[in-house]
Parts: C-alpha cells; sequence; structure tokens
C-alpha cells in the first residue's frame, strides 16, 4: 500500500512511524527542510520537501497512485485543500487532521448520546474521507475514561458484543496468582500481558505480578463482573476539575456536565474563559494560570473525584496531575503531546497520561491497516494490535479446532462470535465459516496470523 | 554498539559472498574444467557455515542497527568480503602471498582495477572469472545488494545504504529504501545485459571475452583476463566505441536514468548540471589529448581520436582500461589523465575518484570567497542547476574534498618513503584512491603493483577502501570517539 502522509510534525512523524513499522511504502511531504531531514534520518520513507497544497508537490510525491493520502500538518485548511487536490490528482482515499469542529461537522450534540456526531459538511464534496481530530477524540476518551469504572478505555468488537478491556493488577485476589488460579466469575480471555515494558502472549503458567496489565476479552455483559476481580469500584465521579480551557478541556466539561457530573473550569485567558462561561451552563469557571496549589484547594480541589489537566503546556500539565495526586485526588488525567511522555508522567505518578497524537494515530493506522472493515486496536507503546477476522470458506483456519493448529507463539484467539453468541475458546471449539475471530497480536506476529485467515 | 549485531549480519553478508563463489566454481567445473574448484570450494563452505552461524547463532535483538552499528558493518563487510574473496588467489596459487591477494580483491570489489598479477595470460579461467566477477558485485555495492534482498532491516537498511553510496546526496529513488536498492540493481543489471549483448551478438566476440570486458565496464572496475588490458581489441572499433559509451555511461548518476526513465523525459537527464560538466570535461580533454597526441606523436587524426576518447573515458569514469600504453604519451595528456583520476565521475555512479558535483561545489564556493573580499556584504547562496545547496551541504563536500587531498598528500609521502620515484608514487596514489588502476610511471598501464613492499599494499588497499566508502564511512571507525561514547 502507498500512503502519503503529509506535515511532519509530531503527528505526522508518528503516524508515518507506525505505519513504517507495518511495511508499507510511505513518502512524507513537508515544507520545512529541517524537519524533513528529521524524518528522512529516522524513518524508511520517501521525502519530498514542498507545500503539499500544491499540485506540482504532490505530484513529485506520486500521489496520483497513491492509496491513501494523510493530512496532518498544523492548518486545518492546509490540509483540507491538500485532500481536496490529492483527490483530484488520484488519490484513492483521504485523510485530514482538522482541529476546528466547525469545519467537520464533529460537534457534540445534546439528546440522548453525547457522541452523535452532526454533519455541518458532507466531508466527500471536500475530497476528506475522513476527518480526524485529536483534540475531540481525546476529549471523547478523558470522557469515557471518568464515566466508566476503569482506569482505562475498552475497545469494542463485533459490533460491541465482544469487548477488549486493560486492567491493572492491583488487587489480592489477583496478585501473585497464576493465570489459571485467578478465579474469575465469568469466562474470558486474557489476551496480553503488559510486566514492564514487554507485552507477551501468557499461558496459564504465569504468574501474575503487581503492577501487571492485563487485556481480557470477554463479552460485553460480563466485563463488568470481571473487573470487580481486578479493583474496587469506584463510584462515579460527581465533581471533576478541568484544568485549562482549550478544546480539549472544553468538549470534557461540556459533556460531562450533561451527564449531570459538576464540573469547575480553570483557564489562564480571561477572554477564553469569558467565553466558556457563556456557553456552558452548569460549568463554574475560574479565571487562574497557574497550577497554584492554593487555588486548587480553594476550589475544592481535595473534595473531587477526578482531576483533568488539559493546558496546551504539557509539562505543565504534569505538574498539576502531581498536585492533584499530592491532594489526594484519586484519578488525574493529564494530556501530553508527546507520545514518549506518556511513560514518563505515568512513572512520577499520574494515573493516566493520554497523546491526541496517539488517539489520532490510532485511529488513522485502524483505517489504514484494515480498510475501516474490521476493527483494531493498538495495546501498549503500539507493539501489539487486537484484530478482528472473518473466518471465510477457503480460509486454512477453516473447519479446525483451535487446538490442532499451529497456531503462531505470540498470538491469542480471545474470543469467537457465531451468530449473537460469543464463545470463548477452548481448545475443542471448532472454527466455522463465518465466524467472527478475535485475535491479539504481537506486530511482527501479524502476517502468520493473516496467513491462517487466507486461502492455502 | 553491540558487536553481535553486527557480526549477525556480516555473518548473512559473508554467507551471500560464499553463495557468489558459486559461480566461477560452477565456471571451472562445468566449462573451464581448470582443476580450480577446490580453490571456490573451501571459501564457500567457509563462508557460507561461517557466516550462517553466526546469523543463526546470535540472538535478534528487536531493535534497528543504530548509526553506528551501520558504520561498522558496511566496513567491515568490505574487509570481510576481501577477506575471503582472497582465499581462491591463495589456494590455487595463483599470488604468491595473502597480502597480494587481499589486494587484488580488495582492488577487485572497491572497482579499482590495480593488479598485482604479473603473469594474467597463464592463470586459470576460473581464477580470473572471480577476479572480474567480484568486481562486478563490488560496483553496484555490496550492501546495496543485501539491502535489496533483506527486508528486516527496517530504518537501518537506509543507514548502511547511505553509508555506502557514493556522492554527497543520497536521494531514495523510492520511498523505501529496499525498493532504491532493488532499482539501483535492476538497472545495475540492464546496463551491463545489454552491453554484453551488443558485445557478443553484435560484435560477435566470444562469450567469455564478453562477459568479462562487460564485468570490467559497468562498474567501471578495469581488471580483464587479457594479458595487456583491451590492447587485442585495438582494431576492433566497434568494441572500443561500445565499451567507450558504457564506461561514459556506467559513470553518470543512476538516478538520473531512473528518474529519467519513471518521467520518460530526457531533459532530466540531459539538463542535469553534472551530468553536463561530466560530459564537458570528457569533450575538451579528449579534444585536449588527441590534439597532442597528433602534435607531439604525429599520430594521424582518426587513431589519435579513438586513444584519446577511449583513455580519456576509461580514466575519467576510473575504470582504467587501456587499448595502449598512455604512459608513453606526451606529458600533456599524461597529466590531464592524471587530473582526471583525482576528479573521477559523476555521484550515484559506480565510479570512483572525488566525484564531479564535488568539484563543480568546492570551485564555486572557492571563487565565492574572492567575491567576498570586495564584497563583503553579498549574499551568495550557492546554486547548482537553479537549486541552492544548503550550507550543510557545501561544508560536508569541502570537507570530503580536503580530506581527500590529505589522502593524496599523505599516501604520496608513504611511498615516497618506500622508495618510489615520485610520478609512480603520486600517481599510484591517486589511482588507487580514485578507484582508477593503472597509473603511470612504473604502475603504469602495462605495469602491475608487484614490486611494491607489502606496507605499501596494504596502505594501497587502505585507500582504495577509503575512496570507495568516501572516507566518512571508513574513517568512523577509527575516529577515537567512535569508540569512546558506544
Amino acid at each position: 500500500m502507498y500512503i502519503v502522509v503529509v506535515g511532519a510534525g509530531a503527528a505526522g512523524f508518528y503516524v508515518a512511524s507506525l505505519l513504517s513499522k507495518e511495511k508499507q511504502e510511505i513518502t512524507v511531504v513537508e515544507q520545512d527542510e529541517e524537519a524533513a531531514e528529521q524524518v528522512r534520518r529516522a524513518l524508511d520513507v520517501g521525502v519530498v520537501i514542498g507545500n503539499a497544497a500544491i499540485p506540482r508537490v504532490l505530484w513529485q510525491a506520486e500521489v496520483q497512485r497513491a492509496d491513501l493520502l494523510v493530512a496532518v500538518t498544523g492548518t486545518d485548511e492546509t490540509n483540507m485543500i491538500t485532500c481536496f487536490m490529492a483527490k483530484e490528482l488520484g488519490a484513492k482515499k483521504t485523510i485530514a487532521r482538522v482541529r476546528n469542529p466547525e469545519y467537520s461537522g464533529y460537534m457534540l450534540v445534546g439528546g440522548k448520546s453525547p457522541y452523535a456526531t452532526r454533519k455541518v459538511v458532507r466531508p466527500r464534496s471536500l475530497g476528506v474521507d475522513l476527518f480526524v481530530n485529536p483534540e475531540i477524540e481525546a476529549a471523547r476518551e478523558i470522557v469515557s475514561i471518568l464515566s466508566g469504572l476503569y482506569v482505562t478505555p475498552m475497545e469494542e468488537f463485533a459490533d460491541g458484543r465482544v469487548q477488549l478491556r486493560e486492567f491493572k493488577a492491583e488487587s489480592a485476589a489477583v496478585v501473585g496468582k497464576r493465570l489459571l488460579d485467578i478465579p474469575f466469575p465469568r469466562p474470558c480471555v486474557v489476551v496480553m500481558m503488559e510486566h514492564g515494558d514487554e507485552l507477551s502472549v501468557p499461558s496459564g503458567d504465569e504468574r501474575v505480578q503487581k503492577g501487571d496489565r492485563l487485556y481480557l476479552v470477554a463479552t460485553r455483559k460480563d466485563m463488568d463482573e470481571l473487573g470487580a476481580v481486578f479493583e474496587v469500584p469506584r463510584r462515579s465521579p460527581r465533581t471533576v476539575i478541568v484544568f485549562g480551557g482549550g478544546t480539549i478541556g472544553f468538549h470534557v466539561a461540556e459533556s460531562l456536565e450533561k451527564r449531570g457530573i459538576q464540573v469547575k473550569l480553570i483557564e489562564k485567558s480571561p477572554s477564553r474563559a469569558q467565553e466558556i462561561g457563556s456557553k456552558l451552563k452548569h460549568t463554574v469557571v475560574i479565571q487562574g494560570g497557574r497550577p497554584d496549589r492554593d487555588l486548587l484547594v480553594d476550589e475544592g480541589l481535595a473534595h473531587s473525584d477526578a482531576f483533568v489537566a488539559a493546558t496546551g503546556d504539557e509539562s505543565l500539565n504534569i505538574l498539576a496531575g502531581l498536585v492533584a495526586k499530592g491532594v489526594g485526588v484519586s484519578r488525574n488525567i493529564v494530556v501530553v503531546d508527546e507520545p514518549e511522555y506518556i511513560a514518563l508522567a505515568e512513572a512520577v505518578g499520574v494515573d493516566v497520561a493520554m497523546s491526541p497524537l496517539l488517539v489520532c494515530g490510532s485511529r488513522i493506522a485502524h483505517y489504514v491497516l484494515h480498510g475501516g472493515a474490521v476493527s483494531v486496536a493498538l495495546l501498549g507503546k503500539e507493539d501489539a494490535q487486537v484484530i478482528e477476522f472473518l473466518v471465510g470458506p477457503n480460509a486454512r483456519i477453516s473447519k479446525c479446532s483451535v487446538g490442532e493448529l499451529d497456531w503462531p507463539k505470540h498470538a491469542a484467539i480471545g474470543a469467537i462470535v457465531r451468530g449473537e453468541t460469543v464463545i470463548a475458546p477452548t481448545d475443542a471449539t471448532t472454527l466455522e465459516p463465518g465466524d467472527t475471530v478475535i485475535v491479539a497480536a504481537l506486530l511482527d506476529e501479524i502476517p502468520n496470523v493473516e496467513r491462517l485467515f487466507k486461502a492455502p | 554498539m553491540s558487536i553481535r549485531i553486527v557480526l549477525k549480519y556480516l555473518g548473512l553478508v559473508l554467507a551471500i559472498v560464499g553463495a557468489l563463489l558459486s559461480f566461477p566454481l560452477f565456471w571451472s567445473v562445468a566449462i573451464a574444467r581448470d582443476g580450480a574448484h577446490v580453490s571456490f570450494i573451501v571459501p564457500m563452505v567457509i563462508a557460507l557455515l561461517g557466516g550462517l552461524s553466526l546469523f543463526r547463532y546470535i540472538p535478534q535483538e528487536r531493535r534497528s542497527l543504530s548509526r553506528r552499528e551501520g558504520l561498522a558493518l558496511v566496513t567491515c563487510t568490505w574487509v570481510g568480503c576481501s577477506l575471503v574473496g582472497a582465499l581462491p588467489y591463495v589456494i590455487s596459487g595463483t599470488l604468491p602471498g595473502f597480502v597480494d591477494a587481499f589486494f587484488e580483491t580488495m582492488s577487485g570489489f572497491t572497482t579499482t582495477g590495480a593488479t598485482v598479477m604479473t603473469s594474467i595470460g597463464h592463470q586459470p579461467p576460473s581464477i580470473l572469472l572471480w577476479r572480474n566477477f567480484s568486481q562486478w558485485i563490488g560496483g553496484m555495492g555490496i550492501i546495496t545488494f543485501f539491502v535489496a534482498l533483506f527486508p528486516m532491516l527496517g530504518i537501518g537498511a537506509a543507514r548502511l545504504f547511505e553509508a555506502e553510496m557514493p556522492g554527497p546526496q543520497k536521494e531514495r529513488l523510492r520511498a523505501r529504501i529496499m525498493d532504491t536498492a532493488r532499482a539501483l540493481w535492476i538497472l545495475y543489471v540492464a546496463l551491463s545485459l545489454v552491453e554484453f549483448g551488443l558485445l557478443w551478438v553484435v560484435g560477435r566476440i566470444p562469450f567469455y571475452d564478453a562477459m568479462n570486458i562487460t564485468f570490467g565496464t559497468m562498474p567501471t572496475g578495469g581488471f580483464l583476463h587479457l594479458a595487456d588490458s583491451l590492447a587485442a581489441y585495438v582494431d576492433s572499433p566497434f568494441v572500443t566505441t561500445v565499451v567507450t559509451f558504457f564506461m561514459l555511461a556506467a559513470g553518470v548518476n543512476f538516478a538520473l536514468y531512473f528518474y529519467a526513465l519513471r518521467r520518460r523525459r530526457l531533459g532530466d537527464l540531459l539538463g542535469n548540471p553534472e551530468f553536463r560538466l561530466y560530459i564537458g570535461i570528457f569533450v575538451v580533454c579528449a579534444g585536449a589529448v588527441t590534439l597532442d597526441l597528433m602534435g607531439r606523436s604525429g599520430m594521424p587524426i582518426g587513431q589519435a581520436l579513438q586513444h584519446a576518447t577511449f583513455q580519456v573515458a576509461s580514466i575519467q569514469t576510473t575504470t582504467g582500461f587501456a587499448t595502449t600504453d598512455f604512459d608513453l604519451w606526451p606529458s600533456l595528456s599524461r597529466g590531464l589523465l592524471l587530473a582526471l583520476m583525482i576528479v573521477g565521475a559523476c555521484a550515484g555512479s559506480t565510479g570512483g575518484g572525488l566525484k564531479v558535483v564535488r568539484l563543480l561545489v568546492v570551485v564555486k564556493y572557492a571563487f565565492r570567497q574572492v567575491v567576498a573580499a570586495f564584497s563583503p556584504r553579498s549574499v551568495m547562496p550557492l546554486k547548482i542547476g537553479g537549486e541552492t545547496v544548503a550550507a550543510a551541504t557545501v561544508a560536508a563536500i569541502t570537507g570530503m574534498a580536503i580530506l581527500y587531498v590529505l589522502a593524496l598528500v599523505g599516501g604520496f609521502l608513504f611511498m615516497s618513503a618506500l622508495g618510489l620515484d615520485a610520478v609512480t608514487a603520486f600517481s599510484a596514489v591517486a589511482a588507487t584512491l580514485g578507484n582508477v588502476g593503472p597509473g603511470l610511471g612504473a604502475v603504469g598501464p602495462v605495469q602491475h603493483y608487484a614490486f611494491i613492499p607489502a606496507s605499501g599494499k596494504l596502505v594501497l588497499s587502505g585507500l582504495m577502501l577509503v575512496g570507495r566508502l568516501e572516507f566518512v564511512t571508513a574513517m568512523a571507525l577509527v575516529s577515537p570517539s567512535f569508540w569512546h561514547w558506544r
């Protein structure tokens, strides 16, 4: 697959490196020579220097034979024009990063679902097949973290019948036990285990250590019960302090207040604070800049259930998160730009650090690698993927039982969905054509798994 | 830096060389029946077993090669391949000692063509075939071949490729380095096949001759299986013309062919400033030598033109073929040839030398300093073909040119210390550093390097390597800070 990535900023670089690991053919178009040089040095991709909104430059990047163009420069307008040009020149699909929600129809509206989107313009008429808004995506993820029981979000497969969730081993029911001995109340499969930085497919004999992350696949209705094994259920937050009133902070506050949660939002710029204050009904807007301990404590930080740091300054966010941790807020979520900072922030004590770029990258990678036909989730530091496969009638794997398969070492079947039923696989389970199989695998192993689902 | 990972991939490269030895082995057993097969089987077994076990038993690391490891691997590859490739000469007894054999192999892989073989006519054909085949492999690069074959290196492959590729700008013709390496090798093989076909089918010269001449021309190597280079074909204007054309073609940046083919526009090739200067130098020098030969040596115009064009092309592209003993030519001609040895061919070609584009940049840069003397405030971006060359690139090119001159002078002094006369010493250094082959005086086209003491041969081998890898790659390993901060 030939992919043109426009813009070699943090997002473009991240997307290009993610996709080049997958051995795709990639060309990066970047205007700034220094940034281009950086890409040339670090990645095995082609580099074209120039403004991608100009057809000549796109031509040079051979956009006419591109299967996909990803426009992630800093400017919405450039991204959209680039997509438009690329489509005109013959690119098959386009993705644009557009921050301004007014352009893409990415609007959080009221009603039953806070996530329903209203299309302002039909994106296809702009030549854009997929709008990705990293801030909005990040805001959605933050809200889903806060509204659920769990520290990190889940991924859904097979139209939501199957869920994948990440749990941290901290409770006594789990730590120190062999996987086989953990008293799971419901059938489930631990597809991956993350110990330190190392992701692996665990065997039943493996002992769980404190702080390990376990990736569980189970049906949606069983998931809550399974979660109880890992953690004492936390009550849903009633009061949340959001630090920073940018796009992310604003959208988080907006969706939380619609769920009846009391939100306090702290914003530095007086005019922006005014603006937010007039847009949001129930949110208390406070104007203040520094993560001042006194300010935060005065505003009732100690009594709030969660703290979200989402200013434009990532180091400030991490520091604010630590202050919150220090006063005893049970859940703090900070936003960082650099994906590399996630590990750093979590190492110093932040509960959840998230990067809009990572969210944006995994969304684009999802779209690219599997054509949107099957769901894909990235695990850990994007070292592993969970993929949904459909068993074809001619597949190698069809009519085989799980036990007799020559199954790759670094991959695991999480669940098999047959019609409406979800089957937790055992060695005796036979795969039938038409089954949906949810597989977790390390990146290097994915071709071997894919081979099994192809005709021999 | 992990030595293990370097050894792991070095094992794989050596195994490739082992596999390539099967070609002369096949020739020895099936066609020539010259009894030299043992001298190929032994190094083959050593390279394949040793190389594959290194690769097999050193565990895989889940990361790509670092920059240091890349540089170390490229240099080790060239030295290691020359050590293995030297074994056939030693075992068959073709060359007296290991140093001689190493010199000969290094000269082959680096496409230099400087020989220590004193009686080429009496050697087994398969040994001579290996000698010629080694330069054909080295022409487009062992590492490039390796990168084209194995997709497992990721960005490490790009680092390897760029460490081996000659020229200041390492262009990626295709988005992925593996595809780039493949495209270059395909172009190289295609051009070789065209030349071979012309010589064999149209020129009706023997198969073995056509093959060996191609193996000498396309990598701009210079080794031949014939005792006095191409002098045997001096009466065949077709052969000399074809060889002249392909020598010149091999000295052009292969990226230009790629773009010209891909965009189906010849203008991209003809309009390239380096290409134009390269052809310009060829025309001017060939003209000057022709006039010199007519005036000073009294040669008839046809003969003078034939010898002059062939010899200028041969030396300028750093091939080193000879149709006649040009050391007997008048001094202007000899001087021009010596100067051409230093200038060399185009960047990104199979030729050696300083490279035309570097000369262009250095000269422009120097003249800008003159202008700056009377107009210090003038802004003068250095442009080539309408495109500004980045200051960092200019600095890198200047640095490389200075290193080149230093190596010339240093090598010259060393060879003089060994007792060589000035012309021999200087031309020997220029001819090995520029990967040309024959020099002037005692190392002239009808002479050889056999008389030089072992220490001199080792230094010249080092110069060939440094010239082929364009200093930075090979010299990184001898720089103290390379090892200090690993």
